[in-house]
This record gives C-alpha cells, sequence and structure tokens, in this order.
C-alpha cells in the first residue's frame, strides 16, 4: 500500500528536475575527489600495461585474482537493473517507481566498469580486440567460440544494449520535458534526445508497448548474463570446486542480492543528497527490504548446496580446497575466518536488520545491512575463486596462497569511485528518478473506503 | 474519483455479461474480473458443491479404481519381487516421487500469492491447500521407498564395504527415521496450513450443510467466530506456516532427491539437483492447480467466480516455472557436457543421450517445447484454456522426468555389486563411476498398476477433499469483493484494487 | 606442416623405475627453449617456471622413508582442457597430435592455466632477460616469448620440424626411432636424460618402441587398468583428458616397511 501524498505535476518536475537545473555546491568537490581516484587507478593501470602483470600480487597458481572477482562483483550489481524495473514492472509492483531508472543506470554504469576488469587482466590487453570483437576476417582468424570467455562479451555487450535501450525509452518523455524547460545548447541536446515527443496517445502506447516488450525479452538476458560469467568457472574442471553444476543459478541470485542492495543504498544516498523525500519514501526501502529477505534466503540456500555437494563427493581434491576454506589457518592462510565473516554479513547480519519493519524503514540501518551484504558478496566471490586456485593443482606439491598488491587494490578502489563518478555526472545531465512513472503511480492512485478506514487503490490496467 | 463505492455486476448476468466495455480497452489482457457480490457467495458455493456434475462423480471412481489397481500391484511385487533387491522398485520410488512433487508444492502456490497479496490468486488458494490432504498418502507411499531404499553402508561377506555416497556423510548409517520424521512434519504443516485456511470457511457453512460434514465442521471450525483476534491468529499463523512451510519442502525435497536418486547412480555429484527439483516441483503444483481449476470452472459451475484472470496470471507464473525448469536443465548439461570428464560423460549418456534418450527427449517436449508456445501466446493465456492445456503437458512430462531420474538411479547401481557400489575404505582415493553405462530399465506390469494406482489415489483423496471441504476460498472471494471496485479513469472503465498491509 | 607426405602422432613414455630425478632433463629443456633464468626474485614471487618438472613425493617416514620422482611436462592431450577454453585460438592440437601454443595469438587470459589438471602451462609475468653474455647462446630456432603470455612444452617441435625437413622432406625417408635419435630430433630432455627413463617416438609408426605402451593403455582405458600387461599408466585417467605421454610404474623391489 502506498502512503504519502499525491503531489500535482508541476511540483514533481521541479522536484526531481533540481538535481539538473541547480548544482548543490558540493557536487563538484565530490566529483572531483572521485575523479583524482580514478585518474590515479588509470595511470596505474597504465604502468602495468607497460611493465606488465609482474606488478600485481599474481604468482603462477593463482592467476586470476582481485580483477577476476571485481569483474563478477560488478557483473552481480549490474544485475539489480532489470531484476527491479523489468520483473517487478512486470508484477506490477506500485513500489518499484522510484527505483527503476537508479537501477537501469546503475546496471550500465556497472556492467561498463566490470568490462574494464577482464581486459586490463590479460597478458596483452592491445590484443582484446581478437576475441571481443570478432573483426578479424582477413587472416580467417575467427576466435573460438568455445571458451565462456567469448560467450562473456556477447552476453554482457548484448546486456548493456538492451539496457542502454531501455533506459533510453523510459527517459524519452522525461527529456521532453527536460527540453521544455532548459534554454540555449542544452535544450537542443534535450531536443534531439526527446526525438519529437509530444506525449499523444500513440507515442504512449508506442512507448509502454516497448517497455514491456524490452522487459520481457531482456529477462533471459539477464539470467543469460550472469550465468555465462559463472560458467567462466563453472567449466574449468581442473580447479576442484569450480566445477559446480549450481554455479549459474547460484551466482544469478547472488547478483540479485548484491545489486539490490546497493541500489537500496544508491537510492538512500540520492533521497538525501537532493532531498527527494516525498519521492523515495520509506515505504519503498521496506518494500525492496522484504523482497532482500526472500533473495537472501535464496542464495543462501544455492549457497549451503555448493558447499554440501562440494563435499559429497569425498574426493580428497575436492577435500582439500574445502579444508583451506573452512578449517583453521592450517596453511598460514585464515580463510576460515573470513569465510564465517562473509557469511555473516551477507546473510545473517542483514536479514535480522530486515525482518523488524521498524528497522527497516530505518535508513541508516538500512544503508548498514546493504552495505554489509556488498561487501559481503564481494567476499563471496574472492573466497569462491582464490582458494581453488591456491590449492588447484592435483599432482603437484606445492601450494601457493595470493596477495594483492597495490595495483589491484588501487584499480578495484578506483572502480567503487568511477560508478559512483558517473552516476552523479548522469544525475547532473538526466533525471535520475523517473518523473512520468512517478507521476503514472500517480494517476493511477486512487482511494477506497473500507469499513472506517480510508485505504489507497490502484486502477489496474488488466 | 471515488464515484461507485462498490460496482458489482448484476447478479443475474449471464457467463458474457459483464466485463465487456473494460475489454475493449484492455490491450492484450483478459476480460475485467469482477469478485461477483459477497452477499450469495457462501450459499452459492455450498449448492453447486451438492450438485455435483457427473464428471466429478467419475473421477472419484476413476480414482477408487485405479488406487485398488495400484494396491494390487503393490502387492504382487512385493510378493514376486520383495524388498531385497531395491532395482526392482525404480518405478515405484520414481511414482512416490511424482505425488510428492506434484501435491507437496502445490500449497505453496497459496502461500507463495497470498505473501505476494496477488488478488488472482483468491479463486486458486484452496484448491492449493486440499492438496495437503494428499500430503497423508505421501508418507504411507513413502514408507515402501524408504524400506526399498538400500542403506549407506553393508558388510559383504567377503568383510569389505559396500557404501554408496551420501548426503549423510556416512555418519547415521541409517537416515530412514529423518527422511521419515521430515516427511511427517512437511504433512503435519501442510495439513494446518489446510484447517487455518478453512476454518473461517467451515464456520460460515457449518450452519448450510448437513451430515457428516456439519459435525466435522462443527468440530473443527466450532470456536470459530471471527473476532478481531482470531482473524488476526489466523492471518499471522498462515504467514508464519507458509514460511515455515516453503523452508520444509525445498529441505525435504533436497533429501529426497539426493538419498533416492543422486546416492544411488555412483559418482554423481550434481549441486543443482535439488534446486532443479524444487523448481519443477514447483511447476508441476501449479500446472495441478490450473488443471484443477480448469475442471471446476468448465464443469463445476464456477465460471464466474474464478474468471479468466487467474489464468492470465498464473500461466505468466507458469511460463517463469517452465524457463526455469529447463534453465537448471540446461546448466546441468553445460557443465557435465564441457567438464568432459568420464564420469560425467557416462552420466549424460545414461540420463540424456543413451540409455534414456527416448524418455528425456520425451521428457523435454513435455515439459518444454510443447507447453513453451502455448504459454507465450497472449490469446492462449488469455482465453484460460492455455494454461490448463500447457498443464497437461507438463505433468505427463515430469512423470516421464521421475521415470528419467528415481527409475533410472535405482537401476543404475551395477549388477555384481549387489546394487550398490564399492568404494575403498579410505574414502578419499578414486571416486566410484558409472561404468560402464547400463542400459535402460522397462517397468513390469506390476509397476505400470503401480504408476496408474498413484494417479489414482491422487484422484480420489482429492475429490473427497473437494467434497468435504468448501472448493473455494470463500473468506479470500470476500476479501477480494471487498478490496475492488470498478471505476473510471479519464474514458476507461478499470479494476481498482486496494491491497492493505 | 613443412611435409605432408607422412602423418606422424607423437607420444613420450617415462619409466619411473629409470627416473632418478637428477633434473638433467629440467636443465636441458631450460637451455633448448629459451626459458628464463629462474632468479632468487623470481622463486620469492612464485613465479619461476619450468615446462618440464621432476615432483618428488616422500613415501613413508623417516628413517623408514623412499623418495618417489616423476618427471611432468606437457601431456599433449588428446582430449585438452586447455584446448577450448582459449578465445583467441592460441593453444589447438595439430595434425601430429601436438597440444600447440601460438605465441603470437596468445593475449593472457590465463584461462588455459587454470583449466590444466597437470599445471604445466606457465604465465610470462616479466619480460625476460638475459644476462649479456648469454645472449649469444640463446637457441635461434625457439622464440624468446614476451611478456603477457602463456608458454608449455612443446615436445620440443623445432627439432621435429628440423627432422621432417632434413629426413622426410630431404631425404624422402620416414622418421624412426633410429633417425630420430640419430639425428638429435628427439627432445632435449630425452637426450639429456642419463638413465633413458624418457621415450620419445612415433605412434604412427608400428615399430616404434613406445608404441606397445600406448596400445595396451588405450585397450584397457580406466577401469581396465588391472588388465594392463605393461606397468603403463596415464596421469588423471579419470579427468578423460587421454594424454600423449604414459608412466611406466616403478617396480618396488624393496618395499617400505609394513605398519606404517
Amino acid at each position: 500500500m502506498q502512503e504519502g501524498k499525491v503531489l500535482p505535476a508541476a511540483q514533481i518536475n521541479r522536484d526531481l528536475l533540481r538535481s539538473i537545473l541547480e548544482t548543490p555546491r558540493w557536487f563538484w568537490p565530490v566529483v572531483s575527489i572521485l575523479g583524482l581516484v580514478v585518474l590515479a587507478a588509470t595511470i596505474t593501470i597504465g604502468i602495468m600495461i607497460n611493465t606488465g602483470l609482474g606488478i600485481t600480487g599474481l604468482n603462477y597458481k593463482v592467476v586470476w585474482g582481485f580483477f577476476i572477482t571485481n569483474f563478477v562483483f560488478w557483473i552481480g550489481i549490474s544485475h539489480a537493473g532489470v531484476m527491479l524495473s523489468a520483473i517487478l514492472r512486470l508484477a506490477k509492483a506500485e513500489w518499484r517507481r522510484p527505483a527503476t531508472r537508479a537501477a537501469e543506470v546503475l546496471t550500465i554504469f556497472s556492467l561498463m566498469t566490470a568490462m574494464i576488469m577482464p581486459i586490463i587482466h590479460t597478458g596483452r590487453p592491445w590484443r582484446i580486440l581478437y576475441w571481443a570483437f570478432p573483426y578479424d576476417f582477413a587472416r580467417g582468424i575467427w576466435p573460438n567460440i568455445r571458451p565462456p570467455l567469448v560467450w562473456d562479451p556477447s552476453a554482457i555487450l548484448t546486456y548493456l544494449t538492451s539496457s542502454t535501450l531501455f533506459v533510453l525509452i523510459a527517459l524519452v518523455p522525461d527529456f521532453a520535458v527536460l527540453r521544455d524547460r532548459t534554454t540555449g545548447w542544452p535544450k537542443i541536446v534535450y531536443t534531439m534526445l526527446a526525438m519529437g515527443w509530444e506525449g499523444n496517445p500513440r507515442q504512449w502506447k508506442l512507448q509502454i508497448i516497448a517497455g514491456v516488450l524490452l522487459s520481457a525479452l531482456i529477462l533471459p538476458v539477464f539470467v543469460s548474463v550472469h550465468s555465462i560469467v559463472s560458467w567462466d568457472f563453472g567449466m574449468a574442471v581442473a580447479i576442484k570446486s569450480w566445477h559446480s553444476t549450481v554455479f549459474a543459478p547460484y551466482f544469478v541470485v547472488g547478483a540479485v542480492h548484491s545489486g539490490v542492495s546497493a541500489v537500496v543504498f544508491a537510492m538512500i544516498l540520492l533521497r538525501w543528497a537532493y532531498g527527494w523525500q516525498d519521492y523515495i519514501r520509506h515505504e519503498h526501502i521496506d518494500a525492496l527490504g522484504r523482497l532482500l529477505i526472500v533473495v537472501a534466503t535464496g542464495w543462501f540456500y544455492f549457497l549451503v548446496m555448493e558447499i554440501i555437494f562440494g563435499i559429497y563427493g569425498l574426493e580428497g581434491d575436492e577435500l582439500a580446497v574445502r579444508a583451506l576454506q573452512f578449517l583453521p589457518g592450517e596453511y598460514g592462510v585464515a580463510y576460515n575466518v573470513w569465510m564465517i565473516v562473509f557469511v555473516g554479513i551477507t546473510y545473517f547480519l542483514p536479514v535480522i536488520l530486515w525482518l523488524p519493519k521498524a528497522w527497516r524503514r530505518n535508513l541508516w540501518i538500512m544503508s548498514a545491512a546493504c552495505i554489509s551484504v556488498n561487501v559481503g558478496m564481494w567476499l563471496e566471490r574472492y573466497l569462491l575463486f582464490v582458494p581453488g586456485q591456491a590449492n588447484k593443482q592435483f599432482l603437484t606439491f606445492t601450494w601457493n596462497d595470493y596477495l594483492p598488491r597495490w595495483p589491484e587494490a588501487l584499480i578495484v578502489a578506483a572502480t567503487f569511485a568511477f560508478v559512483s563518478m558517473l552516476m552523479l555526472l548522469f544525475s547532473r545531465v538526466f533525471p535520475l528518478v523517473p518523473l512520468y512513472d512517478i507521476k503514472e503511480g500517480d494517476i493511477l492512485r486512487t482511494e477506497m473506503q473500507i469499513g472506517r478506514r480510508k485505504l489507497t487503490a490502484t486502477f489496474r490496467e488488466d | 474519483m471515488a464515484s461507485e463505492t462498490q460496482a458489482h455486476p448484476p447478479a443475474d448476468h449471464g457467463h458474457d455479461a459483464h466485463g465487456h466495455d473494460a475489454h475493449e480497452h484492455g490491450h492484450f489482457g483478459p476480460e475485467m474480473w469482477v469478485i461477483p457480490e459477497a452477499s450469495g457467495l457462501v450459499a452459492e458455493v455450498n449448492e453447486k458443491q451438492r450438485t455435483t456434475p457427473g464428471i466429478f462423480r467419475m473421477v472419484l471412481y476413476a480414482g477408487a479404481a485405479l488406487t485398488i489397481l495400484g494396491i494390487v500391484g503393490f502387492v504382487l511385487k512385493a510378493m514376486t519381487a520383495g524388498f531385497s533387491d531395491h532395482r526392482a522398485w525404480g518405478f515405484y520410488v520414481a511414482t512416490f516421487a511424482f505425488v510428492f512433487t506434484l501435491t507437496a508444492s502445490a500449497p505453496l502456490a497459496a502461500c507463495a500469492f497470498r505473501f505476494t497479496k496477488s488478488h488472482w490468486r483468491r479463486p486458486l488458494s484452496r484448491i492449493a491447500e486440499i492438496f495437503s490432504l494428499v500430503s497423508i498418502v505421501n508418507i504411507l507411499l513413502f514408507i515402501p521407498a524408504l524400506i526399498a531404499l538400500p542403506d549407506i553402508g553393508v558388510m559383504t561377506e567377503g568383510g569389505e564395504q559396500m557404501v554408496r555416497r551420501s548426503i549423510w556423510f556416512q555418519e547415521l548409517v541409517n537416515p530412514s527415521g529423518w527422511l521419515l520424521a521430515g516427511m511427517v512434519g512437511l504433512s503435519f504443516c501442510s495439513v494446518a496450513i489446510l484447517w487455518l485456511a478453512a476454518l473461517p470457511d467451515m464456520a460460515q457453512s457449518r450452519h448450510l450443510v448437513t451430515g457428516f460434514r456439519a459435525s466435522l465442521y462443527g468440530k473443527l471450525a466450532g470456536g470459530w467466530y471471527g473476532t478481531k483476534k482470531q482473524w488476526q491468529v489466523q492471518k499471522g499463523g498462515l504467514a508464519i506456516l507458509g514460511a515455515l512451510y516453503f523452508m520444509m519442502v525445498v529441505f525435504v525435497q533436497f533429501l529426497v532427491v539426493s538419498d533416492f536418486a543422486m546416492a544411488m547412480i555412483p559418482g554423481w555429484k550434481d549441486s543443482i539437483l535439488p534446486p532443479f527439483y524444487t523448481v519443477i516441483s514447483f511447476q508441476g503444483g501449479l500446472a495441478a492447480i490450473l488443471l484443477v481449476a480448469y475442471a471446476m470452472r468448465r464443469w463445476g459451475g464456477y465460471r464466474d467466480m474464478i474468471g479468466q484472470a487467474p489464468f492470465w496470471a498464473a500461466s505468466k507464473v507458469l511460463l517463469g516455472l517452465t524457463l526455469l525448469h529447463t534453465y537448471h536443465l540446461f546448466a546441468f548439461f553445460i557443465t557435465y557436457w564441457y567438464g568432459r570428464l568420464e564420469v560425467e560423460q557416462a552420466i549424460l549418456n545414461y540420463l540424456m543421450f543413451d540409455s534414456y534418450i527416448g524418455i528425456f527427449w520425451a521428457q523435454l517436449f513435455f515439459t518444454f517445447f510443447i507447453p513453451f508456445p502455448i504459454l507465450v501466446s497472449n490469446h492462449a493465456r488469455r482465453e484460460g484454456w492455455g494454461a490448463p492445456l500447457a498443464a497437461i503437458f507438463i505433468v505427463i512430462g515430469l512423470m516421464l522426468w521421475h521415470i528419467r531420474i528415481f527409475a533410472a538411479a535405482f537401476a543404475a547401481a551395477p549388477a555384481e555389486l549387489g546394487g550398490l557400489y564399492y568404494l575403498p575404505s579410505n574414502a578419499f582415493s578414486f571416486p566410484a563411476m558409472l561404468l560402464p553405462v547400463p542400459g535402460a530399465t522397462f517397468p513390469d506390469l506390476w509397476d505400470i498398476f503401480m504408476i496408474l494406482g498413484g494417479v489414482g489415489i491422487v484422484l480420489l483423496v482429492f475429490r473427497i477433499g473437494m467434497m468435504l471441504l468448501p472448493p473455494l476460498s470463500l473468506w479470500e472471494m470476500k476479501e477480494g469483493s471487498m478490496y475492488q471496485r470498478v471505476d473510471t479513469l479519464i474514458r476507461g472503465r478499470y479494476l481498482v484494487l486496494t491491497k492493505p498491509e | 606442416m613443412p611435409n605432408a607426405q607422412f602423418e606422424h602422432k607423437w607420444g613420450m613414455v617415462a619409466d619411473l623405475d629409470k627416473c632418478t630425478g637428477c633434473q638433467a632433463c629440467v636443465i636441458a629443456c631450460q637451455a633448448e627453449n629459451n626459458i628464463p633464468i629462474n632468479t632468487k626474485d623470481y622463486f620469492l614471487q612464485r613465479r619461476a617456471y619450468e615446462w618440464i618438472r621432476i615432483e618428488r613425493y616422500w613415501e613413508g617416514e623417516y628413517p623408514n622413508v623412499k623418495a618417489r620422482f616423476m618427471p611432468v611436462l606437457c601431456q599433449h592431450c588428446e582430449n585438452a582442457p586447455c584446448e577450448p577454453v582459449c578465445p583467441v585460438f592460441a593453444t589447438y592440437h595439430n595434425e601430429e597430435g601436438l597440444n600447440v601454443q601460438v605465441y603470437n595469438r596468445c593475449v593472457g587470459t590465463r584461462y588455459c592455466i587454470n583449466n590444466c589438471p597437470y599445471q604445466v602451462r606457465m604465465f610470462n609475468f616479466w619480460h625476460p632477460n638475459w644476462p649479456a653474455r648469454m645472449e649469444n647462446q640463446l637457441n635461434p630456432d625457439v622464440t624468446v616469448r614476451s611478456r603477457g603470455i602463456t608458454e608449455k612444452c612443446t615436445f620440443c617441435v623445432q627439432r621435429i620440424r628440423r627432422g621432417e625437413l632434413q629426413v622426410e622432406a630431404r631425404d624422402g625417408n620416414r622418421l624412426n626411432d633410429e633417425t630420430i635419435s640419430g639425428g638429435n630430433y628427439d627432445p632435449a630432455c630425452v637426450q639429456a636424460c642419463p638413465t633413458n627413463a624418457l621415450m620419445f617416438g612415433d605412434l604412427q609408426d608400428s615399430n616404434a618402441a613406445i608404441k606397445p605402451y600406448f596400445d595396451d593403455v588405450n585397450a584397457h582405458p580406466g577401469h581396465g587398468e588391472h588388465d594392463r600387461e605393461t606397468r603403463g599408466y596415464r596421469l588423471l585417467e579419470e579427468m578423460n583428458t587421454r594424454p600423449s605421454v604414459i608412466y611406466l610404474k616403478k617396480i618396488d623391489k624393496y618395499p617400505l616397511e609394513a605398519g606404517h
């Protein structure tokens, strides 16, 4: 049930376009700081390309480290967009409305960030076009289509394209609003972007049909992206603990878990930064919190399956990996401590925080829970990938652990700065809460008298 | 805006009289479905229940006949094969698992969509909950399956230990007690859900019914007066029991499919199987509910009360579950096929491409290639026949799935090892494998009797449940008619719904 | 292939009964294939590598203890897990049964390293450097690999190619065991092995000394290993990789005392 008042359209425009038409005083300093971090990481990447991967902490046992962990993490974050806009749109959940745009935009930016990771992680990144873009007809060299690493760019680029379309289609009516409220060269840009939008019934019908169709078509892409990312690991037979059939759904659910948490945190930040209390309301955060309890529990189920059937086989090599993960640091590495921390902050702590309604409506507690989920999900990927490699070999007697060095840490930190910076810059030019969607919700909203209570009700289109 | 507070269609309208104006506006959807007025609902449903159409009576008789056939088959099988060789009981276990799969998860549909406050679930809830009664049958069916299940470790004459892998990790030699406790707990929980959900309805109907049902309702719902406190307890209880039941179903399904299928095939280590089993069980449960709903709507006279909208909405969920089924199948297949380990090749050959290739493809067609085009068609979904048609194929396909997994698993282990396989005393060394790949197993006459009996007993128990309990969730329908209104927005007439916390 | 007139399928047999763990093969490989010097720094960074390594296992407990040695090199699997996962076709199976690595194509995704059960694929983290006085001793037939790529044992393909040119293309004779070892066309490790624990040959040649071992192992795959007539086995047979290297079991004349 919705809370809050129905606001006049003029006020919605005024409030939600505030981020574009005015610049808050904190805006440029924050963007500059984030930009400096990104710049430092860019220079580091330059050094790394110039001198080679030797400057990272990778070694001959652990050849996939922080970069791949970070890649999977950001791909995971990107799953929030479709979860919130497509699935909840098809399910006609009213409380989705203020969250959709931020989630979709986060999808696009996190996908872009994620794609940087496997590229800079390769030994010779300047040759990556071989594989990411099959362009080289002349020499008859077509990339091998069998490896999951080639399925990756196909899935991710499809997802990126369709998400961008999805955002653009949803933005067209809002572009028209902006076109009518700006002057000078921004007006010219918004006029082009609005593509002649007048808001007539035919245009609305087309826009709605396109939105519904894209929602339905993007769903298989959404599932396939993280499945394929999981198959980067699931297809590998030589590393025990990776070759598990449950990986695909496990990764998808985990992605939704971390992605939706990230969106909740982003929404709380936006609400605070731009004063959108009337739009991003407690009931929205509350509903997202309830959704997250379900998603988190599903994720936990898959985690348990993965572990139980890892041990189930009682195969020596696999048990060795599991021992490395769960038993006290026999090899000088406290993976077991990290394991406990990770399960605690990814499942138990946040779910306990989400259970009471009052806590779900407390923005501080919600922020803490969502940050804890995302730290935990980052750790999850690390603990899934690295122990298996540190102990991968069937034959050799040397095991080796992995300790990241400063270039990796800096680049990983900079990806967070990069996405935040892009989100802020986006909010500067495009509305991050969809105007038309909020207005639509207000139009479809009505009241119903039941007994002595007056309840909000919704017009249903079918 | 609230010009009409409660706009109900006239009581005497024909089947196609209402919702006309709305249909012109709705772009894809079905005609507008308005729950009939609440005042006459209880009497009307009771009247419909009394005048049972002949086809429903036929279901009862057919169910009874098939059940007897199944018992005959079971007795003869037990006499001819005995319980010492588990390989004789593959089809029996497949039948049990099939019945369990469909009926254990059907009540979840009621809980889940009550949790999401879906308006369209209201007429389907009780159908889903009546499947709880079958859970008692599940326990009965489960006991012989447990007896047939080989122990985890057996000492042979030579003093060597024959073991199978299991999720119990050799610690508990006999997990049967735990399995049985899980099944009984599941049954208890689902019957509690049924009782709690039917409580208000039985209380409303207790003065309208006669004979056995009157005394039954009096006993079961005697203390219900509909006070605010009672409603709070009932709704809270349903929510908590629903969540508990959800977790229990998932857990017991994990136990059943790991112990009765995965552990029986040497070397099969497949972490997606329990989630896969849970997904197909949701798919099967929803399909079964939709089949019953269609029969009630078509032959039982509940045309207005059930409407097209529940099918329209439920078929989308069914489409999602069908896609998820295929997705899980593919995730399993691609990992094994790409991995190319010896044991993986053997298991793929056994379950998919060699021994059971016919059943595999038939199952894939029944659970995906046929239902998918039906379910993506807006027309088929809208008209209310698409989902039940797809559901028939899905139910048949799931029967084949159970034969492919459970019957195959029970027939898998090499004969020379007495049906179990040998794992060296040091379990850390080389894992046992399904090599060489055995051929397919075929049912004998008693197996076929037992499969038919399994279907029959579900029909029988379900039909008895429909006769004893109000077949429509009256309080949810009443609630629905209270929370709905037809109203004008701009130029169109639309349904207005509210969903209080 | 320089000359397609003869078909080959190269294979190797490692007799563990003869292996003494002397590491001559490792050094020979290092010198032949321009493998960078494993400096102290490389070891400390855990990035030192060899294309063939001697694995040493202890059996029993001191003083009742035995050392076991096993040379492990690229197994040139027929069903290699590393091949399908390379996005740029840098590694593939050639017509002579070799698992080859095309350094020019390799972009260094390192998926093949992760997917090799034998752990014989190595990544070049740094650009290789040799002291100036040693640059003239680099083998001109072998590429000096740049940093950022994966490399591994080639069965000394440069020597095989030389043999194919000198014996087959020029003289028109098929390479056989005698001409291979006579012309030093066998891999450096085989040539250097002082106990002849390593044998190299052509499985298409019915007279090859290694062929009976392969025939025997192929005739009794997987679970038939107890029926084999020779001591042959492959590493990690359950991985279904079908290596082109066969190991011969050690014969334990003086087994460890029981009770340990």
